[in-house]
């Protein structure tokens, strides 16, 4: 056989494989890289077993493709993601909250991640509650499929309620002035020392955590106003930081670190039976499932709505967790892509997260399914949806976030009045509002 | 030097240039390279696919932030506090221990060098424990001692200097060695003559010791200065800057600022900013502490 009939037969064995992969509609195949971050233990303490068993599925179902997973702690997703996407080496997929700011707002202007809506037709959109989809919607187009949606809500413990013989809220709702009462009772010496053991309250002020805000909107403000004028500096915000900042220097009912302790520290004093020195904290639903289902922590308490001040009506913040898919060049492999999304999205794993990882479904199918039937807990949070406020979506809301807080802590501190902190705040982030 | 006389000197120190090439290419991937990369981008607006020339805008921006006005306020402050008491102990503990036995100098060394190649992040979560407000064991001791404790790292009145604390009372053991090296060079007879003379202990090591130390100490004084400026890993650790900024140092702005706010060109002209400022005191430094010894 001449050398050069060989070759051209090659070339052209070459071609119509390349033509039946793309043009005749031939499955992709290659290797996709996500990054994933720990879930819900199962009995080998794996943290990531629902993610590698959704691979081992598609892979099955898919021959030819391969998905790596890179394991990435959750404390250290925004920076890893942000030094890939400046290195331009960033994952095909990764679970990101675009309004938390892991993806600045920035990179999606600079096309740093497709858009789902070409992938998931409307009738498929419609099962996704709106507010879930507003998460992930920035000028028209939505960047990413939610999986769940999580809220913040008050954990009471009621060992320390009975102890004390103060009735838990009606309901799960109180207002500001009952709050403070039954916090006044719940502060107490237990073993006759002369000093507190035990706290009615306790929270901590970081950037990037935003567990005390539906207390400083109980009286009307919040972030933004309708017009995205700067609302933080008005009476109502001043009024609802000076009650918040009373709770630990004028009825004393938190303990000295409150404000300025960190997440870990915080959750110890609430849940480790060791410790277990505050009745009430405030927490994204994560911990109520952690107080559900973890062998150390699992204890007697109920959820309840943060308490209601001059606006007149409970208020909670909210977040939207779920999936983006980065720049692809090649368009079998981004089809491949959002067809593993979606394998991860379906009704079925919404269900799994909410029973086991302490999220609410972000599919009403899911949602219809009753995942809460056996935990009262987790169906009272899912009821504080209605009352919700997002996290601003504003490209600058890291700095905004970190000039704000840092003037928080500074309230809890002791060493600047509410007026004093708010104001300061507003003169710190007025370069970002421009 | 003319290009080809350089050739020629290559050429004739060709094995020797062999043998330095591995380092000095290492040397140029990973620190000449992003060091001018961080001078590039400091001029420019950094975008993932583009970056647009901004000229010196970025260090407008720095010069108006107030951020790094504070920044810069307590760098130098744990700088000017740090380095000068770490070269102090330094000094005290190699001359408390030159005098010893050679096996108790072995321990000594190894005992205060041991904190230097532990991490700094294990150092600093030690202290961190330490300070905490409930259970640590700072507060435990003030308690035991019937006083009450405080929340050192939650208060801005106590958080710096805190991290100043930790930083003074881990044992610089580099100094020490540095220190118990040059010791052993200084000849005996200047301490003879000294002795002769009727010098008391205490003048001999103020008049004989610390000046012939000078060398040393402006090594360390250098080398204190810059590693007190990149101070960051207490700060990640213990603090994270706060609370509020009380504890917001220029390299953990400049890290805050390029890997959260992916404002890259920034934090390349905080960087400069910070070379220069490091620079200054430096030449400083050896202005008025530069001293050539030689022992007759």
């Amino acid at each position: 056989m001449k050398p050069r009939f060989l070759l051209v037969t090659t070339i052209c064995v070459a071609l119509l494989l390349a033509l039946s992969t793309t043009v005749l509609g031939g499955a992709w195949k290659g290797t996709i890289t996500i990054w994933d971050c720990p879930r819900w233990r199962d009995a080998n303490d794996n943290q990531y077993h629902w993610m590698e068993r959704k691979i081992a599925e598609f892979e099955s179902s898919h021959p030819g493709v391969k998905i790596e997973m890179i394991k990435v702690p959750w404390a250290e997703l925004a920076e890893k993601l942000n030094i890939a996407i400046a290195a331009r080496d960033w994952p095909d997929m990764a679970p990101i909250d675009i309004s938390g700011g892991t993806v600045k707002l920035d990179h999606i202007d600079q096309g740093v991640l497709e858009p789902i809506d070409p992938f998931f037709p409307k009738d498929e959109l419609a099962d996704f509650f709106p507010a879930a989809l507003e998460g992930y919607t920035y000028k028209g187009k939505i960047w990413g499929v939610p999986q769940a949606m999580t809220v913040h809500a008050l954990l009471l413990n009621l060992d320390i309620f009975k102890e004390r013989g103060v009735e838990p809220p009606e309901n799960g709702r109180w207002t500001w002035d009952e709050f403070v009462e039954k916090m006044k009772k719940l502060t107490f010496d237990r073993d006759g020392d002369g000093k507190i053991d035990v706290y009615g309250f306790s929270t901590y002020v970081l950037k990037g955590y935003h567990e005390i805000f539906p207390m400083l909107f109980m009286d009307g403000a919040t972030w933004f106003d309708e017009a995205r004028n700067w609302n933080l500096n008005t009476p109502e915000a001043v009024s609802a930081l000076k009650k918040i900042a009373a709770l630990k220097f004028e009825h004393k009912v938190t303990p000295q670190t409150m404000g300025t302790a960190d997440v870990g520290g915080t959750f110890q004093a609430f849940a480790n039976p060791e410790q277990r020195t505050v009745a009430v904290e405030p927490w994204a639903s994560w911990a109520i499932a952690t107080c559900l289902t973890s062998p150390k922590y699992k204890m007697n308490f109920m959820v309840a709505e943060y308490p209601i001040g001059k606006r007149g009506k409970p208020i909670t913040i909210s977040g939207t967790g779920g999936f983006v898919v980065f720049k692809q060049k090649d368009k079998g492999k981004l089809e491949t892509l959002m067809e593993f999304v979606k394998s991860i999205t379906t009704t079925a794993d919404q269900l799994e997260f909410a029973k086991n990882y302490g999220t609410f479904p972000a599919r009403k199918s899911a949602q219809e399914a009753d995942p809460f039937a056996d935990t009262p807990q987790m169906a009272f949070a899912a009821k504080m949806m209605e009352y919700t406020i997002s996290v601003p979506r504003h490209k600058e809301f890291m700095q905004i976030d970190d000039r704000l807080q840092a003037e928080l802590q500074l309230v809890f501190n002791g060493e600047k009045t509410p007026e004093q902190a708010l104001e300061d705040a507003h003169r710190a982030i007025k370069r970002y509002l421009k | 030097m003319g290009l080809q006389k350089i050739l020629q000197d290559i050429a004739r120190h060709k094995w020797d240039y062999l043998f330095v090439l591995p380092k000095f290419a290492v040397f140029v991937a990973f620190i000449g390279v992003p060091v001018a990369w961080s001078v590039f981008i400091s001029f420019q607006e950094f975008g993932v696919f583009q970056t647009r020339w901004v000229g010196l805008d970025n260090f407008r921006v720095a010069f108006e932030d107030d951020l790094f006005l504070i920044a810069l306020k307590n760098t130098v402050w744990y700088a000017l506090i740090v380095m000068p008491a770490n070269v102090l102990i330094a000094l005290v503990l190699a001359s408390l221990i030159f005098p010893l036995s050679r096996k108790a100098q072995t321990f000594f060394r190894a005992a205060f060098y041991l904190p230097t190649v532990t991490s700094a992040v294990v150092i600093a979560m030690a202290w961190k424990y330490i300070y905490q407000p409930d259970v640590g064991l700072l507060n435990a001791f003030l308690r035991m001692l019937g006083a009450s404790g405080r929340n050192w790292l939650g208060q801005s009145s106590t958080a710096m200097w805190s991290v100043i604390m930790m930083s003074i009372l881990t044992p610089p053991g580099v100094g020490i060695i540095m220190y118990l090296a040059a010791m052993g060079s200084i000849p005996n007879e200047i301490y003879e003559a000294a002795t002769v003379d009727g010098a008391s202990g205490f003048q001999k090591w103020w008049r004989i010791t610390v000046p012939l130390l000078k060398p040393t100490t402006l090594y360390l004084v250098v080398l204190g200065t810059i590693g007190s400026f990149q101070v960051f890993s207490q700060i990640m650790i213990m603090t994270r800057g706060g609370p509020g900024h009380a504890t917001k140092v220029l390299v953990y702005l400049i890290y805050e600022t390029a890997f959260r706010d992916m404002e890259f060109g920034l934090a390349g002209a905080y960087s400069l900013m910070l070379f220069a400022i490091i620079m200054v005191f430096a030449f400083i430094q050896f202005k008025y502490l530069n001293v050539n010894l030689e022992y007759y």
